[in-house]
């Protein structure tokens, strides 16, 4: 009987136990892995790409995805850093004007993620394509922002954004524990939750039921925008510089990240909790190949074969 | 068996699936030169057999014989081979490519491995012109009509010059006249010494059309009679056999209040004109056949397609441009004819199905947990007697019935002041068929509207109060079931009193 039981919780679990085990193969492997200050540092390298993750579950969940996240990270980031110039420049305080650019570059992100999400439902054009045509026009906005060289008009402060600590933790990694608490709280407990799954598994179905699918639909393609926006303010903090050439193939790590934590590409499968699992995982699986010395372009190839291992593992799962 | 005429023959030939007899003891023939009907209610096994036939299903039992000799058609091509061919209800033309193409497909002549085209016209003008048909073998088959397509379809079963040739429903698609030019070519074909295998449930068709008529009912050869002999009514009373019906209780009355009123609803194409009340606690049948805007009507009732004039009025107020979440929180509530596709989320839990519509009410402010899910579940499991080992368990796993179930369920759970039933009893078994009856007669007692579709007309007689028929959009009539019997109203819904 406890067999059977352990049997199914090991099912369930299997990504946290393989992600337990590559804890304990770096431990002993990798010098320095198993230290407060790395694993902090972990954390913080991965807290940009897992807030958007988070986001980018849900809309996965939803039926749709957004491929030009990583270009909304660069735009988010250079936006602001453009607004707080130009308001300065008005003899608004420069406090004033990051706040205030910080807010622009927010509701810039949610309008993009919303109108992709409009077209999505409206014209019925996937957000495959809407999103990769968003990905070439914001790396080309972040370039005519900046006029291609990072621009530094940040006050000192803006820098505990993405570089400092609160109490000893890293601050990326606070938002990020309160975007996991937040996104988890939405998918697992609110009627919201309910219907991006309902959606993403029969959006038919679920019109028929009274869900409000285009509502559903441009709501998560914007809040995931956002989180982007987001990430690409605390980016820009913690370089101290808009710039827009950070952030390239974020998508495809942060998709990555969505998929080994079992979320389903077809939609009305998945879970924030896998998606945190897959995003610590691929942060320590950098991490530990790093302390040990693996060149860059193993890690490359480990990588890819490791996501693709974790994918066939979750579908033999099933 | 040597020493008939029939081209083709089945002797008591069955087909099992998992828990249904599909069908058992089929014993027929089909003759040169004539025009053989095969007609029975859905699920009467006509398309069992006329696919045993060709060789796409194999047979759990009987023989099948090709000029007096025993086959074993196990694929299609066995079939073609013993000159079978057969049209399907559903068109298999690719509209890119050209008539002459589409009816040699796979087969168009070669010069060197290129097409040779001259060639490809000639044969395929052949094939139309032996058929008597006036089409453009060069035309793009897209930009034809669908009546001008039913024929290039037959042509292209023609191309292989079969013996007997089967047709599904040809004219479901089709306007009156341009049946009767089917119909003539359907002739021609017989009067070559074709035997022709007509599948259909238009009754008013065979006495145009066929010779002689095979009746099949749940699975069941019930007889083959020549056409001159029998009347319409007698066939429509071997299709539905003695029905035992069940009375409604007598204690269930409409009430005088109207909770719903449809004024003039239009939708173009699809039906016109549709005025009709519905009163509390009324159980409102709709009766009509396939393609008689029925469920059109109910889409549109419910908001989930748009109408193009008319209002719908709830609650003495019309409503305004309706949407399915609208007219949920007025109260209606639906459940769609196709079950798989429309109603149901098949990868996700029993639970999780059962509170798609219903998580509103389920839920306080939009917090909604498990445990809150569980409760309502729980009692509409109890309630509808669903079987289930967890309600974890994926939706998919349950049959037909239970999934039906808790597609009602759902909807029970958001307290509605109307439902609207399309085709709730297809593919269900007759238990969970009567324990929908009794949903209904239950939510009638509690002053509960109910709009109910179906094509099985002796389920209306037999729970209605009042019963709408509907044709080519119009409705043309309203009857009561106590003054008519099941195949007096399939005689008005085809047009036939």
């Amino acid at each position: 009987m406890w067999i059977a039981k352990a049997v199914t919780w090991g099912k369930s679990s299997i990504m946290e136990l393989i992600l337990f085990a590559l804890c304990a193969i770096l431990a002993f492997e990798a010098d320095g892995f198993f230290s407060v200050d790395n694993l902090l540092n972990v954390l913080r390298n991965v807290s940009m790409q897992g807030i958007i993750a988070f986001g980018m579950t849900m809309v996965i969940i939803s039926g749709e995805i957004d491929l030009s996240v990583g270009s909304a990270v660069a735009f988010a980031g250079c936006l602001t850093a453009y607004l707080t110039e130009s308001l300065a420049a008005t003899g608004l305080g420069l406090g004033a004007s990051v706040a205030l650019a910080m807010l622009g570059s927010l509701l810039m992100g949610f309008a993009v993620g919303a109108l992709s999400g409009f077209i999505r439902v409206r014209f019925g054009v996937p957000s495959f394509i809407t999103t990769l045509a968003w990905m070439t026009v914001l790396t080309g906005s972040a370039q005519l922002l900046t006029g291609g060289f990072p621009l530094m008009p940040f006050p000192e402060w803006y820098n505990f954004l993405g570089g400092g600590y609160l109490l000893g933790i890293p601050f990326p990694a606070i938002v990020f524990a309160l975007v996991f608490l937040l996104t988890h709280f939405l998918m697992g407990y609110t009627t919201w939750g309910r219907s991006i799954y309902a959606v993403g598994g029969n959006a038919e179905a679920a019109r028929l039921s009274g869900i409000d699918v285009a509502r559903v639909k441009v709501v998560v393609m914007a809040v995931v925008a956002c989180l982007a926006a987001l990430a690409g303010i605390m980016q820009s903090a913690e370089i101290m510089s808009g710039a827009a050439t950070t952030a390239k193939g974020w998508e495809l790590d942060v998709i990555a990240a969505v998929i080994i934590g079992g979320t389903s590409l077809m939609g009305g499968e998945g879970k924030i909790r896998g998606t945190l699992i897959g995003v610590v995982f691929l942060g320590i699986l950098v991490n530990g190949m790093t302390l040990m010395n693996i060149s860059e372009y193993w890690q490359h190839v480990v990588r890819g074969v490791l996501i693709l291992s974790a994918v066939l593992v979750n579908r033999a799962n099933q | 068996m040597s020493e008939t005429p029939f081209k083709l023959a089945t002797r008591d030939l069955g087909k099992d699936y998992p828990g249904t007899v599909a069908l058992d003891g089929v014993s027929v023939g089909f003759a040169p030169g004539e025009v053989h009907a095969l007609i029975g209610k859905n699920g009467a096994g006509k398309s069992t057999l006329v696919k045993m036939l060709a060789g796409s299903v194999v047979p759990s039992r009987g023989q099948i014989f090709c000029d007096g000799l025993e086959v074993a058609l196990s694929s299609p091509q066995d079939a073609f081979a013993q000159g079978i061919a057969i049209v399907y209800q559903e068109l298999s033309l690719v509209p890119g490519l050209t008539v002459a193409e589409n009816i040699l497909l796979g087969r168009t002549p070669k010069k060197r491995g290129i097409i040779d085209w001259q060639a490809t016209y000639a044969q395929a003008a052949g094939v139309l012109e032996r058929m008597r048909v006036d089409i453009d073998v060069r035309a793009r088959t897209g930009d034809l009509g669908v009546a001008k397509q039913q024929v290039v379809e037959i042509a292209k079963a023609m191309s292989l010059d079969p013996k007997v040739l089967m047709l599904d429903e040809p004219t479901s698609a089709l306007a009156r006249h341009e049946t009767e030019n089917l119909f003539r070519l359907v002739r021609g074909l017989a009067a070559e010494g074709v035997a022709i295998v007509y599948i259909s449930h238009r009754l008013h068709e065979l006495r145009h059309i066929a010779d002689r008529v095979t009746v099949l009912r749940d699975g069941r050869h019930i007889d083959t009679v020549a056409m001159v002999e029998t009347g319409v009514e007698q066939i429509v009373q071997m299709m539905f056999g003695e029905v035992v019906q069940r009375e409604r209780p007598g204690d269930l009355l409409p009430g005088g209040t109207t909770v719903m009123e449809v004024q003039g609803l239009t939708c173009e194409g699809k039906f016109a004109e549709v005025d009709f009340s519905l009163y509390e606690g009324e159980v409102l049948g709709i009766a009509g056949m396939l393609g008689s805007g029925r469920t059109e009507l109910l889409k549109a009732l419910f908001g989930a397609e748009p109408a193009d004039s008319g209002k719908v009025v709830l609650q003495g107020r019309s409503v305004d441009r309706p949407t399915p979440a609208r007219m949920k929180a007025l109260g209606l509530a639906f459940t769609p004819e196709d079950r798989k596709e429309e109603a149901l989320v098949q990868a996700h839990s029993i639970r999780a199905n059962m509170c798609m519509a219903s998580m509103g009410q389920i839920a306080s402010g939009g917090y909604i947990t498990r445990k809150m899910e569980q409760a309502v579940v729980d009692e509409q499991v109890a309630k509808l007697q669903i079987k289930v080992a967890s309600t974890e368990d994926a939706v998919s796993s349950l049959s037909g019935g239970n999934q039906q179930k808790v597609v009602v369920g759902n909807w029970l759970s958001t307290r509605p002041q109307v439902m609207l039933f399309d085709e709730p009893t297809r593919g269900i078994d007759v238990q969970a068929k009567q324990q929908l009856f009794q949903v209904m007669w239950d939510l009638s007692r509690e002053g509960i509207a109910t709009v109910f579709v179906s094509t099985e007309l002796e389920e209306l007689v037999e729970v209605c109060h009042r019963i709408l028929i509907m044709r080519e959009g119009w409705i043309v009539d309203e009857v009561r079931p106590e003054t008519l019997t099941a195949d007096e109203l399939a005689l008005r819904c085809m047009g036939e009193n």
